[in-house]
């Protein structure tokens, strides 16, 4: 598979805070979660990526070209949503949409006008007066109208019902049924991401934990609960993340080899991507 | 491309066209009213367009702060240098606006509104570029909240101050008409508000190429 972009060297320095070395790749076909908990840079890599926030070194490549470079000709191969919406919220829809549409060369109002109709919207109604869900739902339509190849979308799903965040995870895996077509989706909310993600890519203190196929993380990892006699110093080097009680434990393992043939009758679960990103966040920077 | 982003502040702005139509209609009638001197339409005209540049530019920044489209607009194919190409153009399709409102206003009110010759169109134009050739690049660099109390200060000084200074120099009978063929006499604001609104519009297409959005 193609990589659709690549991000090497990232670094952006705000002070209080900096991106440190930021390299990843996307693959072409793959819905890729970029998680991490708030703070740790996901909005700031996004923000980098489509040009809102100067890089203060790196290189951005997106379908094989310098981002920077080729500026207009890039932007119209990617959907944006992000998470505050950014719209001009005085505007009706109709004329926020006839600014954006305006930018795009390949803008296809059939598609817009489908989306639109699916998602029960009234073209006439002020932007102030969605909800939060209906906002999403038209963020996504103006993001999806011009036949993007790249759907990149800032915390989608922040303070959006299960129905609607089921909704939108329904309208990427379509979306992704096209031909050469891939996301790339920032959230803190993983469980969203157990059912469409292909690849995650975790992020913490502003620099990039793993990049990994989300099966083969789940895979190689375990959440084991036990006795917690069964813990004693040769055995809890077998885990990344371990919380006691009086009586028992529960810690991510990704060695579960060893936590079979060492603590016998304990029980090894499939992890979430939830008790994963917990496992690696915080400072915890055993490799994978 | 542009025109959809000059459209998006008219539309930002459109809530208060009715009040600013009737505001551009007043100025001029009042001006006429109390008999203060027109200098060939120059007083109430620069009055107004100033008036109505202020205005909606105040309002289009309000709203530009308050919802920062800019940002989302920028993920578009949009750039930056676009937007700010498009903020000077609006500038100028208010002050067109202006002119069109106060020629409509002298033909059809009564009352001897003076015409607007081309020098004192080109010297309102002038005045107006050099303001905001300032303030425009001043917001880029600091932000609305923290230059609108220096735009609002440089615009009611003007307000003030250039129709008096026009009034003292025909009181002292200072002309500056002199061995200029009239032609070049009428151009030269039109030049000079041409050069300064573009290296105005190249220093904000470099402040605005540097801010984080």
């Amino acid at each position: 598979m193609n990589n659709i972009l690549e991000v090497n060297g990232l670094k952006k320095d705000f002070g209080s805070f900096c991106l440190d070395n930021v390299s990843f790749s996307l693959q072409e076909g793959c819905i890729t979660g970029f998680i991490g908990i708030n703070g740790a840079g996901k909005t700031t890599t996004i923000k980098s990526i489509l040009g809102l926030v100067l890089k203060d070194a790196g290189s951005i490549k997106l379908f094989g070209k310098e981002i920077s470079e080729n500026e207009r000709e890039m932007k119209n191969r990617i959907g944006v949503v992000l998470d505050e919406g950014y719209f001009y919220e005085d505007m009706t829809m109709m004329e926020m949409k006839r600014i954006i549409a305006a930018s795009y060369s390949n803008w296809d109002e059939s598609v817009f006008k489908g989306y639109i109709s699916r998602f029960k919207l009234i073209l006439n109604q002020k932007i102030s007066t969605l909800s939060k869900g209906m906002r999403m739902k038209y963020s996504i339509a103006l993001a999806l109208s011009h036949h993007a190849d790249l759907l990149i979308m800032d915390e989608p799903t922040s303070g959006l019902d299960p129905l609607v965040r089921n909704e939108l995870m329904d309208i990427l895996l379509e979306f992704m049924r096209g031909k050469g077509k891939s996301v790339f989706f920032s959230t803190h909310i993983t469980s969203d991401l157990d059912k469409v993600a292909d690849v995650l890519l975790l992020i913490d203190e502003g620099k990039i934990v793993f990049s990994e196929e989300k099966d083969m993380i789940l895979d190689t990892h375990g959440l084991v609960k036990g006795d917690r006699a069964l813990l004693n110093e040769q055995t809890r080097k077998l885990f990344l993340s371990l919380n006691e009680t009086e009586y028992s434990f529960e810690g991510v393992t990704n060695k579960k080899t060893a936590v079979r043939q060492q603590m016998s009758g304990v029980l090894i679960e499939r992890p979430t991507i939830e008790d994963i990103m917990l496992t690696y966040v915080g400072g915890n920077e055993d490799v994978i | 491309m542009l025109f959809n982003l000059v459209l998006k502040d008219f539309i930002l702005a459109k809530k208060y066209i009715v009040f600013i139509i009737i505001i551009a209609i007043a100025v001029p009638i009042y001006i006429t009213a109390s008999e203060v001197s027109n200098n060939g339409g120059f007083s109430g005209f620069f009055i107004t367009a100033l008036y109505l540049e202020h205005f909606l530019f105040a309002t289009v920044s309000v709203a530009e702060e308050k919802y920062k489209g800019a940002a989302l607009l920028c993920t578009t194919p949009y750039t930056r240098n676009t937007l700010v190409k498009a903020k000077y153009i609006s500038g100028l399709a208010i002050f067109i606006c202006a002119y069109i409102i106060y020629t409509i206003t002298a033909f059809v009110v009564p009352m001897g509104i003076e015409k607007l010759n081309i020098f004192a169109f080109g010297s309102s134009l002038l005045i107006i570029t050099i303001i905001w050739g300032f303030i425009i690049p001043t917001q880029y660099k600091f932000g609305y909240e923290k230059t609108k109390y220096i735009s609002i200060i440089f615009i009611f000084t003007s307000i003030i101050a250039v129709p008096n200074i026009l009034k003292w120099l025909n009181s002292k009978d200072i002309s500056f008409q002199v061995a200029i063929p009239q032609i070049i006499q009428n151009l030269t604001p039109f030049v000079f508000a041409l050069g300064i609104g573009f290296i105005s519009m190249i220093l904000s297409i470099q402040i605005y190429s540097k801010k984080d959005l």
